[in-house]
């Protein structure tokens, strides 16, 4: 099966980036001009032919297929070893619960975060270490970047087109961070989430920018989640009330003391959702007294239950740091969990 | 050294929708309006309703507001949809 894309000559390397940006296909930076070989190379690991239909964009009916992901994951700078979890990802973004479309062309200006699990992360060299929710390493960098460029070369989501954020924020450059299942006694995210150990998964999630705690003052694990809590009240009354899937970035320094008290995923998820939580009325305070009405007293969880919070071992080894990262707009889209299908141990197909 | 590169785009149009055939006349018709749920929304239909009724006869308005602002419309509100003569479909921001 051969590639069917429309192909261009560049002269040089400069002429290569002119053509990209000019025509709007980048998203600003540099671009690693996708070849044919390189295409194909990334095609070849995941053993998929250039036609293979990845998904159907539920809202427009576009329809995406593996040469196109492809094309776009070389340029964001993905080696073929990182194409799965570009494709996985994909998938997952294209399932109904995501909304994709609502989450891309919102004026809320979300991201898409990507959450790695499993072997595959020890083979990409993904880290789950220093700098975690930034430029923490080539995989979750190049992986997170290809995310992007598919959604603005696939999907229009440019801005003024289909992307219609009013802010954004710099995770829609890349916003991918792999969990640090090495360093922690926690189930991971993925199997928290029904995936097997063994297997290699990622988690999508349209996610707003990363609002990062620290309290180094205390062991207590309520007290070290009060923190947590209290930073997710504060995007409830400032940002949006819809409950709906956050996320919870424990670095080492405030996992360990959490661990030591033998508090799970599920028991710090427990308490958080039952702290989480604010009286409409509070919207007075901050501004919002217009929307308050005579619905003062009503509660507004973070998440309508706890299995909603994706609790993720991730960051440097010390600091008393932590992050939460709220969702798009609530329950409107739903974080989507899948295994990498492809045979991500095999050797490309003998030619 | 040159470079033979691929284009990242679909290449294709998206699927293109189809309009409805044009009404003659807004008289005696029933008007549907689709709404995303946002504030903007109720001044603007609430003013569009009135004008349609006053000023160009129409015989009924029917408004219906989408359960989810960024999703498409409820299936019930598409299976109304063809009990209408015409639908506007606003977005208040």
């Amino acid at each position: 099966m051969q590639l069917t894309s429309r192909t261009y000559d560049a002269d040089n390397i400069a002429a290569v980036q002119e053509l990209y940006h000019s025509n709007g296909w980048t998203d600003g930076l540099p671009i690693v001009p996708p070849t044919a070989d390189a295409v194909q190379a990334c095609l070849d690991w995941a053993m998929m032919s250039p036609d293979q239909l990845i998904g159907i964009e539920p809202v427009r009916g576009l329809a995406v297929t593996a040469e196109k992901l492809a094309i776009n994951a070389v340029m964001a700078g993905c080696l073929p070893m990182h194409f799965p979890v570009v494709l996985t990802a994909w998938t997952a973004m294209m399932q109904d619960d995501f909304l994709m479309h609502g989450a891309t062309a919102s004026t809320g200006g979300c991201a898409v975060l990507v959450v790695l699990n499993g072997p595959i992360r020890l083979e990409l060299g993904a880290s789950g270490g220093f700098n975690a929710l930034g430029n923490s390493d080539r995989a979750t960098a190049v992986i997170g970047r290809a995310i992007r460029l598919c959604l603005i070369n696939l999907m229009d989501v440019r801005p003024g087109a289909i992307d219609r954020s009013t802010l954004g924020h710099p995770g829609k450059f890349s916003y991918c961070v792999a969990e640090d299942e090495e360093d922690t006694t926690w189930l991971s995210l993925a199997e928290q989430r029904g995936i097997p150990k063994e297997a290699s998964a990622v988690t999508v999630m349209a996610a707003g920018a990363p609002r990062q705690i620290m309290n180094e003052w205390t062991t207590r694990p309520e007290e070290i989640l009060e923190t947590f809590a209290a930073e997710m009240r504060a995007n409830l009354r400032h940002y949006s009330i819809h409950p709906g899937n956050y996320a919870l970035i424990i670095p080492k320094q405030l996992r360990e003391h959490l661990q030591a008290a033998k508090w799970s995923k599920t028991d710090i998820a427990t308490f958080v959702h039952e702290r989480a939580r604010i009286h409409r009325r509070e919207w007075a305070e901050v501004g919002k007294g217009a929307v308050v009405r005579d619905r003062g007293d009503s509660v507004y969880p973070a998440m309508e239950s706890a299995d909603q919070l994706l609790v993720v071992a991730a960051g440097g080894p010390a600091g008393g740091f932590g992050a939460i990262i709220p969702p798009w707009l609530g329950n409107k889209s739903h974080a989507v969990t899948m295994a990498i299908g492809a045979c991500v141990d095999c050797e490309p197909p003998k030619k | 050294m040159t470079f033979r590169v691929l284009d990242p785009t679909p290449e294709k149009a998206p699927p293109a929708g189809q309009l409805a055939p044009r009404l003659a006349t807004l008289e005696g018709k029933t008007i549907g309006f689709i709404s995303n749920g946002k504030e903007g929304t109720k001044g603007f239909f609430g003013h569009l309703d009135r004008l349609l009724r006053e000023e160009h006869g129409v015989a009924k308005v029917v408004m219906r507001t989408k359960s989810n602002y960024s999703a498409p419309a409820d299936a019930h509100i598409v299976v109304e949809i063809k009990s209408w003569d015409a639908v506007i479909s606003g977005i208040g921001d």
